[in-house]
């Protein structure tokens, strides 16, 4: 199960980042993405390209290729 | 005294510098609009100095403009920090605090957004958090200039003291790499705590290997390394980042526990911006959308109809022509003045200056709607929309940042690349953009489009705009697919909220604007031009020669064959394009001065629309071309960017003179 699997305004848990080449997990970190957060699939933008979640109280946009990488259970 | 100021990109530091030390730098809503670090005196604080930072996630660098966090924390000297949070965002922002909190220099941590904080229902409990973190700590909303906030930030300054540093508990492995790395700088000598330096680098932090001359970095990279696979085996995290940043996460939460306070039940505004979000990014009518606000301010500023700027200019011309100059004329006439002195004030330097200037009101009218737009946060929304599109040009997604910044001014949209943390990117982004059209190029459009058209002068300046954002765009795409092979790198962006822009800064920023505008009127557009009034009036034979046999007409009409094929080859016409090297205005005001007002007269519809094509995409003024040396530090690339654009200019142009003039008969 990855977020591009969610519906909309569902609620998950991040499982893993692993799969993220470490640059940029370095950067998801930043902004506050880490493993074992809560994570809400607030919105599917531009046609479905780009996903806008919220984690802890951010908002954030990733493109559907990055999004599909991130694990999570529900 | 220098207090340096830190935090989160788009917590609004920049409007707190403002504030604090009344300077207007720009603000805007979203992240990246401070690249560099800025300075200015406190008010009401005398020798004390705020330094305004770039946003940073992290201490750690992520991009150039990140690294001159790390740099200032290092090698500057300070008397304190003062650290800005966004209050409604505190899980995040505070991971930037406690690594400020861990160097244990004097801080003050300044809870910002009060009010949008108790508008969720929230408040923050400043007094917990002095104790529990033994800092100082005030909350306050920056974007009121509240005096009494500003006078109280004033008083915790004046009284900050040193505090002992913040000591969290990390995971046993990562502490005793502390240890180590500790031990192996133990006769260096740094202005910060060697523990701090430790864990910066165990975090990764490549800027202190950078700015920090460090005779053992192997060692210390190898016990790095050993931390890591200690961390791993020991299934602590997935990374030695990660175990650090979880004993922060663990923190923090204790902080909120703590210290943010529940007051009233309220719902959240968020599900209302979904609806509005997926309509403005949608795919069909996002774009749409976007050009239909843009021609509109197009359209304010510089049509007809519903024409704001066009009036506005208008009456100005008519002040400036009948009134100044007129009269200026009459008392010189009066004291007997004229010949060498009359000429040059009244042919050289008011014709000149007046040919930029009237175009004030317009440009006025332009940035105001801009930072309307800018404060509301449909920016953000505008680089989701653009993502996909901009990223098959080989562009970043960041790029949108600094090619919004190019429409006002080119050389701060070439700093403002600095975000972009791949190089290639950032020098494909640097090389295109002095296509963007800057308001230097307006007074340009604006003279020429208004005497030689009758009507849809708003369509076609806009239509100009779409030309250069274009050749934006092919440009990358040509570098992408030669040089700058490879894929777009990742799209990351945090969406701000929609906020009302508030008009004291919307005023401000286009106040700001209207000032530079001004003092470039006052000085290179002065002088260039009296020297040009001068070169045009004299020759071998003396002063007031023929125009044609004048010392300009001998320069310039040695290369204007170069633009016979584009329709405009007169030496009047080559010269405002040589002396536009210096600013672009300057070509306004040279055309000005050398046809004497008629401009009506010197160009056709198809000469003088290649005029303007050829004039908004040719070389980039010096300001430019010294700030893209500065920036790409490559010789190679600053030739680039001189040679290229005459080429694309020179065809464009030709192609728009061939088009009208053969094929239209215009």
């Amino acid at each position: 199960m990855n977020i591009t699997k969610m519906i909309k305004l569902q609620k998950g848990i991040i499982e893993s980042l692993s799969r993220i080449e470490k640059e940029f997990r370095k950067r998801l970190m930043d902004l506050g993405v880490y493993e074992g957060a809560d994570v809400i699939l607030l919105n599917v933008l531009s046609g479905g390209n780009l996903y806008l979640i919220e984690v802890d109280d951010i908002e954030i946009c990733l493109r559907k290729e990055d999004a599909s990488l991130i694990e999570v259970t529900i | 005294m220098i207090y340096l100021l830190a935090g989160n990109p788009n917590v609004g530091k920049s409007t707190f510098f403002n504030g604090m030390t009344q300077s207007h730098v720009h603000v805007g809503n979203y992240s990246g609009v401070t690249v560099e670090k800025r300075v200015h005196h406190i008010k009401n604080y005398p020798g004390a100095n705020l330094v305004d930072l770039p946003g940073t996630y992290n201490v750690s660098p992520n991009s150039q403009d990140e690294g001159v966090v790390t740099y200032s924390l290092l090698n500057e000297s300070y008397k304190g920090l003062i650290n800005i949070i966004d209050s409604t965002h505190l899980k995040r922002n505070l991971h930037l605090s406690i690594q400020l909190l861990e160097l244990g220099t004097p801080t003050l941590m300044v809870f910002n957004l009060k009010d949008a904080l108790i508008n969720n229902g929230y408040i923050i409990d400043t007094k917990k958090v002095e104790q529990f973190l033994n800092v100082n700590a005030i909350s306050v909303s920056a974007r009121e200039r509240n005096k009494d906030d500003q006078d109280l930030v004033v008083e915790r300054l004046k009284e900050l003291t040193p505090h002992k540093a913040l000591k969290l508990d990390y995971p046993a492995a990562v502490e005793k790499g502390i240890r180590d790395i500790h031990d192996l700088l133990r006769h260096d000598i740094f202005q910060v705590k060697k523990k701090w330096i430790a864990l910066q680098l165990l975090e990764g932090n490549e800027g202190i290997y950078q700015y920090l001359d460090l005779h053992k970095e192997e060692d210390i990279r190898r016990i790095v390394e050993n931390v890591e696979k200690e961390v791993l085996k020991e299934n602590i995290a997935l990374s030695l980042k990660g175990a650090i940043f979880n004993t922060r996460r663990a923190f923090i939460e204790e902080i909120i526990e703590e210290c943010l306070i529940q007051v009233e039940e309220k719902e959240h505004s968020k599900y209302f911006n979904q609806k509005v979000d997926r309509f403005i990014t949608h795919p069909v009518y996002g774009i749409p959308l976007f050009m239909a606000i843009m021609f509109s301010i197009y359209q304010i500023s510089f049509g007809r109809f519903l024409g704001l700027g066009n009036a506005l200019t208008g009456y100005f011309e008519l002040f400036w022509d009948n009134i100044l100059v007129n009269y200026t004329a009459q008392l010189f006439e009066a004291i007997g003045l004229s010949g060498f002195m009359y000429g040059l004030v009244i042919n050289g330097i008011l014709a000149g200056i007046g040919g930029v200037l009237v175009f004030l009101p317009q440009i006025v009218v332009l940035f105001t709607l801009i930072a309307i737009l800018e404060g509301t946060g449909y920016m953000a929304r505008v680089a989701i929309m653009m993502d996909r599109f901009l990223s098959k040009f080989g562009f970043n997604g960041k790029s949108i940042v600094p090619i919004i910044t190019g429409f006002g001014c080119t050389v701060p949209a070439i700093m403002a690349t600095r975000t972009i943390a791949d190089k290639r990117e950032r020098i494909l982004t640097i090389l295109t953009i002095p296509f963007i059209s800057c308001s230097a190029r307006l007074p340009i459009y604006g003279l020429i489009v208004s005497k030689i058209f009758d009507s849809y002068q708003g369509l076609i300046i806009f239509g100009i705009y779409l030309l250069g954002i274009f050749v934006t765009l092919f440009s990358a795409k040509l570098l992408n697919l030669t040089y700058f092979k490879g894929e777009g790198s990742k799209f990351l962006l945090e969406v701000p909220p929609y906020r009302m822009p508030q008009i004291r800064t919307v005023l401000y920023q286009s106040l700001e604007k209207a000032k530079r505008f001004v003092k470039k009127a006052g000085t290179f557009i002065l002088i260039g031009s009296m020297i040009l009034w001068i070169l045009a009036n004299n020759g071998f034979d003396g002063f007031n020669v023929n125009p044609d046999e004048s010392f300009l007409a001998l320069i310039a009409g040695g290369i204007k064959f170069i633009f016979a094929p584009l329709g405009f080859g007169t030496w009047e016409a080559t010269s405002s394009l040589i002396s536009g090297f210096l600013a672009k205005e300057v070509v306004a005001s040279s055309l000005e001065i050398l046809f004497a007002g008629d401009i009506a007269g010197a160009f056709t519809i198809s000469s003088g629309l290649a005029y303007v094509v050829f004039a908004s995409l040719y070389i980039p003024c010096i300001s430019t071309v010294a700030t893209i040396k500065a920036e790409t530090q490559s010789t190679k690339w600053t030739l680039f960017s001189v040679i290229y654009p005459f080429f694309v200019a020179y065809i464009l142009a030709g192609t728009v003179y061939l088009i009208l003039h053969v094929g239209f008969g215009l």
